[in-house]
């Protein structure tokens, strides 16, 4: 297993829980405390904290270790990580299914230039008109 | 390898003006897949497929890049062959071993939705929050993650 996939692991299993991912999104606006992150949740900070764990383990969060609030802000290089890896696999079933769609409609058209039928010609018989013109006198 | 609860997992829907019968022959038979299996810029010559349609029967694909030739061989074993509804099949040496599950459900319209599940093992740790599942899908990681990146 190489280490790109090992680092995958760790951010999809920390995108598997729903408070996380709440989380994620609230930091996507902007850093904040454990206390601020823990307010819109019925959840203890101890329980949050676990949570910010798991999300720093998996490189999506860092925390200032300087500042006393320890602050935490989103990173992005893990979800982008995982987001090529879906984008990867997603495109390669898009583009298959996509010829598939294709070769499906040729399969529809079976033989289109049969044997036409001879229209009958729509030429009109002109009638022969008379050249002679008679001339007033 | 672990079990599956861990397992990182993409789900695609796509729906299909064609019979369910149809879909599994296409998908299933060298001269259909000639057409279609590989990925765009590379072509999938019919000696290159190998079908043995039956459970731990070889599927093999070899796709040549357009550009330069070059080749990319899928070398998967079927797990499952049940005409027309459902098929599966294992690649062992894919990013830890990766399952494809392809499921053809008939729509009555005369149209089919193919629902193509795969799930690989990113290695999954043994810790216990880990095992919380991965049943959610990642396509709606994709665009949750698309969400986050556009707030940034």
């Amino acid at each position: 297993m190489t280490i790109v996939d090992e680092d995958l692991s760790l951010t999809f299993a920390a995108l598997a829980d729903p408070t996380r991912r709440a989380i994620l999104s609230r930091l996507a606006g902007g850093e904040a405390t454990v206390n601020q992150l823990a307010e819109p949740f019925a959840m203890t900070q101890q329980a949050i904290s676990k949570h910010l764990k798991i999300l720093e383990r998996a490189g999506l969060i860092s925390r200032t270790r300087a500042a006393q609030r320890r602050p935490c802000q989103i990173e992005t290089e893990h979800l982008d990580a995982a987001a090529e890896w879906i984008g990867r696999h997603r495109r390669q079933w898009e583009e298959r299914y996509d010829r598939l769609d294709e070769h499906l409609a040729t399969l529809r058209r079976p033989s289109q230039q049969g044997p036409s039928q001879q229209e009958p010609t729509q030429q009109e018989p002109s009638q022969q008109e008379p050249t002679q013109q008679e001339r007033p006198a | 390898m672990n079990d599956m609860a861990d397992r990182g997992e993409l789900t695609y829907r796509r729906v299909h003006d064609a019979p369910r019968e149809l879909l599994f022959d296409c998908m299933t038979t060298p001269e259909h897949l000639t057409h279609f299996w590989g990925p765009a810029r590379t072509t999938t010559p019919i000696d290159g497929v190998t079908v043995d349609l039956r459970p731990g029967g070889v599927f093999e694909t070899v796709m040549v890049s357009d550009a330069d030739g070059s080749q990319y061989t899928m070398r998967a074993v079927y797990v499952e062959v049940q005409r027309p509804g459902k098929l599966v099949w294992a690649e062992p040496d894919v990013e830890g071993g990766m399952t494809t599950t392809i499921t053809f459900v008939e729509l009555g319209d005369g149209r089919t939705e193919v629902v193509t599940h795969q799930t690989n093992v990113p290695a999954m740790s043994r810790r216990p929050e880990a095992q919380e599942g991965f049943l959610t899908s990642l396509d709606r990681f994709g665009v949750y993650v698309a969400m986050l990146a556009g707030q940034r």
